[in-house]
């Protein structure tokens, strides 16, 4: 506003200078929040101090004094923040899985909402409306209830168990408690093992270069997966035996109390509830987010690959998914997120992730404040790593359109 | 010039957020200046944390009304106070938030089947009064299972309910014995209930007054028959607290919850307590009719308020046929060979 | 001749049928595959609502169920706040009616008004829920003070009243508006009463609206217009304010609240005071002075990168601890509090999102007219961007509603939290525990679902208004 010939006079009053009042401006939104901010922390300090609550972290190397549910590894001995990492543990693990089971169901169900058949457009869009719109608190306790308390499972002593053709090992240990499924155990020669699978997988990213290179010179058929499927196996099948077969498989078994999933790998029942209903809580957003994506891509688009006499199978895996994916994976991984914030209802299923052990370790006398202090962080790096997918993903998603 | 402007502007804020700062209300229970029983007698109203899903101690009835063993107590220290044992407000608490709400002062008197323990009256900031239920931790397991004692139970699912002393206990005892087991951790009973029953766990630790009634409700309702383990392997004194630092309040708290042991002892009851015509100066003390006043902060007549508006402890237990039988448990009088034994109100 | 018209052909359900069923091969194996199962899951439903619930635990508890622990013989004032959201409701519908008609009108276009039935008919789900509820009441033996059938009658029958707000003339459509506002802060203070500070949010909504639309035409000057209006303004204020000097009626503040009516209020509650929080937020995180964005930016972040439940904690265990000594903040308001700060995060991004979907052409068009910064914001960018935002505002707000069942987990006897109280009573202690959890489900379902059915309604007519 001012032109450059302006003179001392010809300024406006300071009041009215843009700039003063722009730096003014911050510097008295910095002032206030720091104000506020001081003056709630000075009061917790103050209120702390006068009722003497701990304001030291130290607790964390005191004993955590209670079990674990379902971690019988688990010393109740240890120290608070090796408790602490077990709930980070579980808590990835019922995010992880959640995720998992979130992006297939989600897919399938979008996918179904647009189907041509109209009993499986019409459950689509019942499963869709019934799983958003309830609370996935109540879902938790409704999946905990109905499948595994008032499921048809028997109890853990008395396991249904589903063998192996032609053996006595355990495919599968069904109860309503916990759950076995076959498991690896490894022996010390395994280093070598993953030494030469390392190399195989240098290998068959060189050979995935190359089928490109040549497909993209010569344009025939380049078989990408296939070759380097086939490399991986060879990595595999070579390292297997290199060295000395370090794997075997452990089979779940009950132990001889009848109490205890001895060997395999063990998921107990608050595990699957809360990644089931979460799996499908999230799985109903996923599934309109895919839904949307789809009709988002252009009509042009189908109806060429129609042209083309794609078949149904191909104008959805080469032509309409691959655009539709760019738009639903930004608010898809969103849901991510969302999921792995749900998997804190852990308590409602007797399920020990990070929410539910600081509750427990709270109300067992661990100071509140440096508790929920610590479990925010943790909750806050889970985030940050997930919006760091995303935003990689979303410059190679781009790197692509353009 | 600029910068005076700014600085004074700044001063200003600060005067003003300053001011916000003083002249927030003091209306709170906790350490405000009158004292905790000063800030009940002017809001005429005590603020009572109790539980609201603990049958026998406190439940919730579908008309809205608090009812149980720990709600008397609260009546009873409102009409010791107050003269009215129905002007409480009763705040529902889980158990991780029971002692922060004290604390905080959102409530005058926490009487929330709280176990009294070194670390609670210590580090919580919490000060315990008279023990109003003597209690220990048990456990519960089907009949027809055939277990007796805890080595019985070496890695079997255990279910208790989240955030209480008894998860402490059942880590420690067993840690102790070297036996192995899992917890199953509920949030509440009508959760945990239909676990046990459909075999999700073996076995149901809880307090010896809960499983009690547990065990009475699953047998009532045709269920399995059920066997309380003898082991009683805590010590569980429930009863009021107050925050730490307010002698005068918690002083009140305990001589009216202790009214209605002293009045159980000298045969008073909600019936014959307004008729007394005999001549026991103790008695006439404790009724406050020969103007006797101990100076506590309470009115004279507190000990005729709470026993006719409430009844003597023996009335208040009987009440609840969720509890064990009182006559000779260890919540019997100490002249019946009980654990009720109250200094001498003189 | 003229070409003849191509057959139509009409087809036979069996046609349809197949092409709907059994389009080819693997449509007509999924359909085997599926019908059976869903037949199946339909009877075991059926068999489960009909034959095999036990119902009592809900019929007995259904009040407990509404209101909690809030004070049975205050229970009309549940009944008026009914009364008066309904009356709102319908006033508030018929002034969005009405206004449509206004800008069909504006438009040349033909306006077909739907009526409140139709609303009713969208709404169906809560229909169904509130006939669930009408029909437990029925066999309820308890006594209510007031019979529901009267209550949900009379709900309508206001809100049919007030449905007839379309037919006020145009000039008076802002005096809509604000009788809806008036009547909602009436309706909520109907409960929590008429005593200390609860003239500030109504004196404030009268007061800008009497500023507002405050008839000026017959002065000259613009000061001597806005003379007016500020008057007109601190009127409005001065009589609510003797209004409430006289009427001095204390309510039941919302610390005494329970039951779904919590659980609706509290959701309501945060999303208000979020809102002005979370615009504040957008601005500051859009503003061009890097101190401010950079505090806005690190608030929403962090605060969108906590599940709800920590910051519950914080407000359960530390908030009451931030406060000065004494200062009385009950868990609800505690509760509140965090609910709120947790939903101004999501409101700003939201509010953010509408203020980047404005093309820069607005705003420039408001710099070449001269038009100051703030005015430009306030007259030309807020208004549209708010507008576009309102489905996912309604969207957040359904969010908010859902999880407002967390406050379970921090003991505050909300709707879902009934059940405990429930299941320890002596008659339902640990008895029909499905049936009481699929109550609050379908409870819940049916407001979340009516709310999404009304937010992609309004999504559908703004992209279509664009």
């Amino acid at each position: 506003m001012t032109t450059p010939q302006t003179t001392e006079q010809a300024r406006p009053p300071f009041w009215r200078d843009i700039r003063v009042i722009r730096v003014a401006g911050q510097i008295g939104a910095v002032v206030v929040v720091f104000l506020i901010l001081n003056w709630l922390i000075s009061n917790l300090i103050n209120n702390m101090n006068r009722l003497n609550i701990s304001t030291s972290f130290d607790y964390l190397f005191g004993p955590t004094n209670f079990q674990i549910p379902y971690d019988p590894q688990f010393n109740p001995r240890s120290p608070v923040w090796e408790m602490t990492l077990v709930g980070v543990k579980n808590t990835f693990l019922a995010g992880f899985f959640g995720i998992i089971l979130a992006s297939i169901v989600g897919l399938i169900v979008g996918i179904a909402r647009l189907s041509e058949n109209w009993l499986v457009a019409r459950l689509a869009t019942v499963y869709v409306e019934f799983f958003r719109n309830i609370p996935p608190l109540v879902l938790i306790i409704f999946f905990g209830f109905a499948v595994f308390t008032f499921g048809p499972f028997p109890i853990l002593s008395e396991s249904w168990e589903v063998k192996a053709p032609g053996s006595d090992d355990n495919l599968l240990l069904i109860n309503n408690d916990r759950w076995g499924v076959p498991g690896v155990t490894q022996d010390g020669s395994v280093a070598i093992f993953w030494a030469i699978l390392a190399v195989g997988i240098v290998a068959a990213v060189l050979v995935w270069r190359w089928r490109t290179r040549n497909f993209d010179r010569t344009g025939q058929p380049h078989h990408r997966v296939l070759w380097v499927l086939g490399v991986l196996i060879i990595a595999f099948l070579i390292g297997f035996f290199a060295s000395g077969q370090p794997f075997d498989m452990s089979w779940p078994a009950l132990s001889e109390n009848r109490r205890q999933v001895v060997g395999g790998f063990e998921v107990n029942w608050g595990f699957l509830s809360i990644t089931i209903a979460l799996g499908l809580y999230t799985a109903s957003h996923i599934g309109e987010i895919i839904r949307g994506s789809i009709l988002a891509v252009h009509g042009g688009q189908s109806e060429a690959a129609n042209a083309l006499a794609l078949s149904a199978f191909q104008r959805y895996r080469f032509v309409v998914l691959p655009q539709a994916m760019r738009i639903a994976v930004p608010p898809t991984i969103n849901q991510f997120l969302n999921l792995v914030k749900n998997t804190s209802l852990g308590t409602a299923v007797s399920f020990a992730e990070l929410t539910a052990l600081t509750k427990t370790s709270i109300g067992n006398g661990r100071p509140a404040f440096q508790s929920i202090v610590i479990m925010m962080g943790i909750y806050l790096a889970f985030s940050l790593i997930i919006s760091l997918i995303l935003n990689i993903v979303n410059r190679r998603l781009q790197l692509v359109s353009r | 010039m600029k910068r005076s402007k700014l600085l004074a502007a700044m001063a200003a804020l600060t005067l003003v957020l300053a001011a916000c700062t003083t002249d927030t209300g003091t209306n709170g229970g906790g350490d405000s200046d009158g004292g905790t029983l000063q800030a009940v007698l002017d809001r005429n109203e005590l603020n009572c944390g109790v539980n609201e899903s603990l049958p026998g101690f406190g439940v919730v009835d579908d008309q809205g009304n608090f009812s149980g063993f720990d709600i008397e107590f609260c009546r009873v220290v409102a009409a010791a106070v107050l003269g009215d044992a129905d002007a409480v407000s009763y705040k529902p608490l889980t158990a991780e938030q029971r002692f922060t709400a004290l604390q905080a002062g959102e409530i005058d008197l926490l009487i929330r089947n709280t176990t009294w323990t070194a670390t609670r009256d210590g580090q919580e900031g919490v000060h315990f009064l008279f023990t109003t239920f003597y209690d220990g931790q048990g456990m519960m397991v089907p009949a027809a299972s055939g277990h007796t004692t805890l080595e019985d139970l070496d890695g079997a699912n255990i279910c208790v309910l989240s955030g209480t002393t008894t998860e402490l206990n059942l880590t420690a005892v067993f840690n102790a014995r070297g036996i192995s087991f899992n917890p199953v951790v509920f949030e509440d009973n009508s959760q945990l209930r239909p676990a046990y029953e459909e075999g999700q766990c073996e076995a149901w630790t809880s307090d010896a007054s809960q499983l009690g009634s547990w065990k009475f409700t699953l047998e009532a309702e045709g269920g399995e028959e059920q066997l309380i383990m003898a082991e009683i392997f805590s010590k569980e004194p429930l009863g009021p607290a107050v925050a730490d630092g307010d002698t005068e309040w918690a002083q009140v708290v305990n001589w009216a919850v202790m009214a209605t042991v002293q009045a159980w002892e000298f045969g008073l009851n909600s019936g014959n307590i307004g008729s007394y015509d005999g001549t026991d100066p103790n008695i006439l003390n404790f009724l406050g009719t020969d103007n006797f006043n101990p100076s506590l902060g309470l009115p004279s007549d507190f000990a005729v308020q709470v026993v006719t508006q409430v009844g003597n402890y023996e009335e208040i237990y009987n009440q609840f046929a969720e509890l064990a039988p009182l006559a000779g448990s260890v919540n019997d009088l100490w002249s019946n060979g009980g654990l009720m034994y109250v200094p001498p109100y003189r | 001749m003229t070409a003849a018209s191509p057959p139509i052909h009409r087809e036979t359900w069996i046609e349809q049928v197949k092409k709907n069923l059994f389009r080819n091969w693997w449509s007509g194996l999924i359909t085997v595959v599926l019908l059976p199962t869903t037949g199946y899951l339909a009877y075991r439903a059926f068999k489960f609502f009909f034959i095999n619930g036990q119902w009592e635990a809900v019929q007995v508890n259904l009040t407990l169920f509404m209101q909690g622990t809030f004070a049975r013989d205050e229970q009309w004032r549940l009944i008026a706040q009914i009364l008066i959201f309904g009356l709102a409701f319908g006033v508030g519908l018929g002034t969005a009616s009405g206004a449509a008609h206004d800008r069909a009108d504006d438009a040349g276009l033909v306006f077909k008004r739907s009526s409140l039935a139709d609303t009713l008919k969208r709404m169906w789900s809560l229909v169904a829920f509130i006939a669930l509820l009408l029909f437990f009441a029925s066999t309820d033996e308890t006594g209510n003070l007031i019979n529901p059938y009267l209550v949900v009658a009379g709900g309508l029958g206001l809100s049919f009243v007030g449905y007839q707000a379309f037919r006020l003339p145009r000039r008076l459509r802002n005096l809509g508006w604000l009788l809806t506002m008036v009547l909602l802060v009436l309706g909520f203070q109907v409960v929590s009463g008429f005593d200390a500070e609860s003239w500030v949010p109504l004196s404030l909504i009268l007061g800008s609206a009497a500023y507002a639309s405050v008839p000026t035409e017959m002065f000259d000057t613009a000061a001597t217009r806005q003379a007016v209006k500020v008057l007109a303004a601190l009127g409005a204020v001065a009589v609510v304010f003797a209004i409430y000097r006289v009427v001095d009626a204390p309510g039941i503040g919302w610390d005494e609240w329970s039951g779904l009516h919590l659980t609706l209020m509290t959701s309501a509650i945060a999303i208000v005071l979020a809102f002005p929080l979370g615009l504040l937020l957008a601005l500051a995180r859009r503003s061009t002075l890097p101190a401010l964005r950079l505090m806005a930016t690190t608030y929403i972040e962090v605060i969108r990168g906590v599940p709800l439940i920590t910051l519950l904690f914080m407000g359960q265990f530390i908030l009451g601890f931030m406060v000065p000594a004494g200062t009385d903040l009950s868990d609800i308001t505690r509760a509140i509090a965090a609910m709120t700060l947790f939903t101004a995060a999501y409101v700003a991004e939201i509010v953010r999102g509408g203020l980047q979907s404005l093309p820069s052409g607005q705003t420039e068009a408001g710099q070449a007219l001269g038009l100051a910064p703030p005015t430009i914001m306030r007259r030309i960018v807020l208004p549209q961007a708010l507008r576009a935002v309102i489905p996912a505002m309604v969207g957040q707000f359904i969010s908010l509603f859902k999880d407002s069942s967390l406050l379970f987990i921090i003991g505050i006897t909300e709707f879902l939290r009934v059940r405990t109280l429930v299941h320890a009573q002596a008659a339902f202690r640990g008895v029909a525990i499905a049936e009481t959890l699929v109550f609050v489900a379908i409870g819940y379902w049916a407001f979340a679902f009516a709310m999404s059915r009304e937010s992609q309604r309004l999504e559908r007519r703004l992209r279509v208004s664009r």
